[in-house]
């Protein structure tokens, strides 16, 4: 029996196409590599539709592409705590509006208390509103937490009083009311004033830096699989994961550099600073701006909890079977109220790039959200079964609901035919996933 | 020694019972004057508590007496409220109805019973009714007059409110009509339209980012539904360096918004008093339990611009735009404080702030 299981596994090895023998080779996630040829389909498909339909396609310019960046951080933040959630086979209902709460929170703290007690211009401000966010969202989640955990309260219950619950919160600590102007620091972290782009060259330098780092780690990765007699991959496939990892890098970054700054603000610049204006006017680039930033780190920071830290592979254990990682000594009960309390300071994180993007808070803040960031994570190919998923899908999911509904929005779609699509692409994504993994079993 | 305690929590109990039953009747008893009776759809939103203290003002006032009942929110619970108040024998009843379709058996049976009613802020169409409200097609002319004014031509962006709320459809209305005859002769050009989920400010920022984006930025002025769609819309704006030059509407006299006005980064915001609305409404329902005719009440128009087009006799307010020039009149009326409406305004920029 054996020989003929070898016999045919090298039969199949020997019969390979090139393509299979190259994913084989090179160990990508053929299911990223779809998401992705997924969402550039949408982009071309955006950009030639609005050719045709207002003789102009917008959607593949670079100051497109950088709102799409930053109108996806929010969402993408939260969603990468998410797909840790429903890995868990948990799910949290709550996160829009423990938003709002948090929001909230933060922006009667910043402009009602700290404001006028340590003067409107005063450092201090945006740090305590950062830490009343991170702080509330916390204290939120690990009681969300606990009593999933502790009391037993089934997760999908106890979000689900959660929304209610905080929608009221929020109302209550406000009113109705929208809380303004934000902190000027603390309007950084959202992406609107000026100072909130780091500008062409400290992107190239980060890019650079980025680059670096995938040789580091490809280079560190083959050392380690030597050391512990792994197969290796071909050097060619190893060349091959860092010029694409370096292309990707780079070209956003030239992407984002591409987009100028408005004439406008570049002007004002300009005089401030005595800077002569050229003739063809003053050309910026954007550069990245700070809430991307914030979702790339956090994307980075999550990846490594999930897949480096013993606490994400408790994380995955106890999703792919709950009562063996509990007979196994992992204490399922405590891990769990700190993932919720992961996800509280997630949101807000989001509630801060939120407030400060809009430059206010108020009570109707992240309203619906959760739909939005459990469909971000649902696309990323998380299985509500549990034990499965990833962040960088997680991500990637945020960006294809982002980048559908701006397309969308670019080109006057109905409000109502926005809705029916959205929805109708998440079931089809998940129906194609569903496809795929049966395939691959 | 257990049953003793029980009993006695029992009794204790009822007499709590006993005394608050007796209070509850003993309130209205104890007035003289007539009986003015409310039935509120919810008082979730915080507005409604802002009516019904200048409608218990007023009444209180004139010596009569208030009875209330809140629906929260459920078309089935004001109908036995209503029931439950007509049996309290009320002079008036004043119905801020939560459905104005399914409201109208009760309307009715008010009218059986030989109590007077008043459709407050929300319409019903019951031609024995007196209907009071602020202008709503007016909150939509004003706004497109004010961004007329400022800008009588160039490209013009439409952010709607949610298009589940008929109230969003209704203002737009009020709005085209005002700019026809420009977008009919060209001079104004609709560069964008779309409605916004929930009314929400981060949805309307994300709008307004594609509308400048699709535009290059070729936008002259913007038309928003509300104060908190402006907020968004004036973030989208700061971005590109463009708030403060482009004219922003906005209604409900946000107090942001009041402050982007004095700050010149919107350029008006329709301002509807609720406490006007509570006071004049109250006024009509003792003037209608004194015997004045419903007709020969100050300020009554006949009204028929409703659904079924039933004519109705009406009251119906002006709203108020408030711009940088009027900024003092929602100081001076309390709405806002000078320090609120004036925070980083520049000295001598703004009358209002000095």
């Amino acid at each position: 029996m054996t020989d003929a299981a070898e016999v045919s596994t090298a039969h199949l090895l020997a019969t390979e196409s090139p393509i299979k023998r190259f994913f084989r080779a090179t160990e990508i996630d053929t299911r990223l590599l779809g998401m992705v040829g997924a969402m550039l389909v949408i982009w071309v498909g955006f950009q030639i539709f609005g050719k045709l339909i207002t003789g102009e396609g917008v959607f593949l310019t670079p100051r497109n592409l950088w709102n799409l960046l930053v109108q996806t951080s929010a969402i993408a933040v939260m969603s990468t705590g998410m797909v840790l959630i429903i890995v868990m086979r948990h799910i949290d209902l709550s996160v829009g509006s423990m938003l709002s709460f948090v929001g909230v929170l933060t922006g009667v703290a910043q402009v009602y208390w700290l404001a006028p007690w340590l003067g409107s211009d005063n450092p201090m401000i945006w740090v305590v509103g950062v830490a009343v966010a991170l702080g509330a969202g916390a204290i939120l989640g690990a009681f969300n937490g606990f009593l999933v955990a502790y009391a037993g309260i089934p997760s999908f219950i106890v979000t689900l009083g959660g929304l209610i619950v905080y929608n009221g919160a929020a109302w209550w600590v406000i009113r109705g009311e929208t809380v303004a102007p934000m902190d000027s620091y603390f309007e950084l972290i959202g992406g609107t004033p000026r100072a909130s782009w780091i500008g062409s060259e400290a992107s190239w330098a980060l890019g650079g830096l980025v680059c670096l780092a995938i040789v580091v780690g490809i280079v560190l990765n083959r050392s380690a699989r030597a050391r512990f007699k792994f197969p290796q991959r071909p050097l060619w496939a190893e060349a091959f994961l860092i010029l694409a990892g370096c292309a990707v890098t780079l070209g956003t970054v030239a992407v984002v550099n591409a987009y100028a700054w408005p004439p406008l603000i570049a002007e004002r610049y300009a005089k401030e600073h005595n800077i002569p204006v050229p003739p063809g006017g003053l050309i910026y680039g954007h550069g990245f701006a700070i809430p991307v930033l914030i979702a790339l780190g956090v994307g980075v920071a999550m990846t490594f909890l999930a897949t480096r830290t013993r606490f994400g592979r408790y994380v995955y254990a106890i999703g792919g079977n709950p009562e063996a990682a509990e007979l196994a000594g992992v204490n399922t009960r405590k891990i769990t109220l700190l993932m919720f309390m992961t996800m509280g300071i997630l949101v807000g994180i989001s509630a801060c790039i939120t407030a400060a993007r809009l430059d206010a808070a108020s009570n109707s803040l992240g309203q619906f959200d959760e739909l939005y960031v459990i469909a971000a994570t649902v696309i990323g190919g998380t299985s509500l079964a549990g034990g499965v998923g990833t962040i960088y899908g997680a991500l990637l999911g945020a960006l294809v609901m982002q980048s559908l509904q701006s397309g969308m929005t670019l080109l006057n779609f109905d409000s109502a035919v926005k809705d029916v699509i959205v929805g109708s692409v998440l079931v089809f994504a998940v129906w194609i996933d569903q496809i795929y993994r049966r395939r691959q079993s | 020694m257990k049953t003793m305690k029980t009993l006695l929590a029992g009794a204790a109990l009822s007499a709590v019972i006993g005394a608050l039953a007796l209070g509850v009747a003993a309130t209205p008893a104890a007035a003289k004057g007539k009986k003015i009776a409310v039935s509120w759809k919810t008082f979730q939103e915080e507005r409604w508590k802002t009516d019904e203290a200048a409608i218990k003002k007023v009444v209180a006032a004139d010596g009569d007496s208030y009875i209330s009942a809140d629906a929260q929110g459920s078309a089935s619970k004001q109908a036995s409220d209503i029931e439950g108040l007509i049996e309290q024998k009320p002079d008036v009843i004043m119905v801020v109805a939560y459905d104005s379709d399914a409201i109208l058996p009760s309307i009715k049976k008010i009218s059986d019973a030989g109590i007077k009613s008043i459709a407050y802020d929300v319409q019903f169409e019951d031609p024995n009714a007196l209907y009071i409200t602020f202008d709503n097609i007016g909150v939509g002319r004003l706004m497109a007059k004010a961004i007329y004014k400022a800008k009588p031509a160039g490209n013009y962006a439409f952010i709607k409110g949610d298009k589940g709320d008929p109230n969003a459809t209704f203002l737009f209305s009020g709005i085209t009509e005002v700019l026809k005859p420009a977008m009919d002769a060209g001079k104004i050009k609709n560069v964008c339209e779309t409605f916004t989920d929930g009314w929400k400010p981060d949805n309307a920022q994300k709008e307004m980012e594609q509308c400048l984006t699709k535009q290059n930025n070729k936008v002259d002025a913007v038309v928003s539904e509300n104060d908190g769609m402006a907020s968004g819309v004036v973030a989208a704006l700061k971005a590109q360096g463009m708030a403060g030059s482009v004219p922003v509407s906005g209604q409900d006299g946000d107090l942001a918004a009041l402050n982007r006005i004095a700050l010149g980064e919107q350029t008006v915001s329709i301002w509807k008093d609720s406490r006007l609305l509570g006071k004049k409404a109250a006024e009509a329902a003792v003037a209608m339990a004194n015997g004045t005719a419903m007709s020969s009440l100050p300020g009554v128009i006949k009204f028929d611009k409703g659904k079924r087009h039933v004519m109705m006799n009406a009251i119906l307010l002006q709203p108020d735009p408030i711009t940088k020039a009027n900024l003092d009149d929602v100081i001076k009326a309390g709405w806002i404080t000078k320090n609120k409406a004036c925070a980083g305004v520049k000295k001598g920029t703004v009358k209002a702030c000095g």
